[in-house]
């Protein structure tokens, strides 16, 4: 067993928040393309909630304004460079 | 007859010229306030690069507004639009109470920042 709490095989599990909910952000805009981009990966895709942490809630409210970008062409659908 | 806030949002197409690009918009305002809605505001966001190609174009105009109206106003705009050639797409939504709070955030300028909070994070 590994006594030392400093060791790097016991790192500590870093607790995930909810940015959204942190802010007190009640509605995600579909016009803020700067930060629906830092929710999204370099295909354009959505990132899941496992690896950003937001909450249940504010990733149905995310989910809803990335396509909503994506219709109004905001936002690629697929990333330029995959097409 | 109640009456419902709504955002309208809507791509023109970039041929045209651009003293046209006020008389769309100008159209679509007249259509608003002939069937009882009143017009808040008419963001202008200007011709703007597209995220993927719409109809072999590059770029659009951008018109994005904040109206009041009756519900059977939209369907008669969005009619309209759906006929008219020189608009490439438009997106209405209609707020609900969060919606109409976060409206009020923007118009003061308040809207809480995200990258803000996530900075001290990192500290």
């Amino acid at each position: 067993m590994i006594k030392n709490p400093s060791h790097p095989k016991k790192s500590v599990r870093k607790v995930k928040q909810c940015k959204f909910t942190k802010a007190g952000l009640e509605y995600i805009d579909y016009k803020d393309v700067e930060t629906l981009q830092r929710f999204t990966n370099d295909q354009g895709k959505i990132l899941p909630r496992r690896v950003t942490g937001t909450s249940a809630k504010h990733q149905r409210q995310l989910t809803r304004a990335v396509k909503r970008a994506r219709f109004l062409s905001l936002m690629p659908y697929v990333a330029e460079n995959l097409r | 007859m109640s009456k419902n806030y709504y955002e309208l949002t809507y791509i023109i197409n970039p041929v045209l010229e651009e003293d046209q690009f006020g008389a769309v918009i100008e159209k679509i305002n007249k259509l608003i306030t002939d069937n009882g809605g009143e017009i808040e505001e008419v963001d202008d966001w200007g011709l703007r690069k597209f995220a993927y190609e719409i109809d072999k174009k590059q770029s659009g105009y951008y018109v994005n507004m904040y109206f009041e109206a009756p519900a059977e106003t939209i369907n008669k705009v969005e009619r309209t639009m759906r006929i008219d050639d020189e608009i490439m797409r438009y997106l209405t939504l209609k707020y609900d109470a969060k919606m109409l709070r976060h409206r009020e955030l923007v118009k003061k300028n308040a809207v809480p920042d995200i990258f803000a909070v996530e900075e001290e994070q990192e500290d």
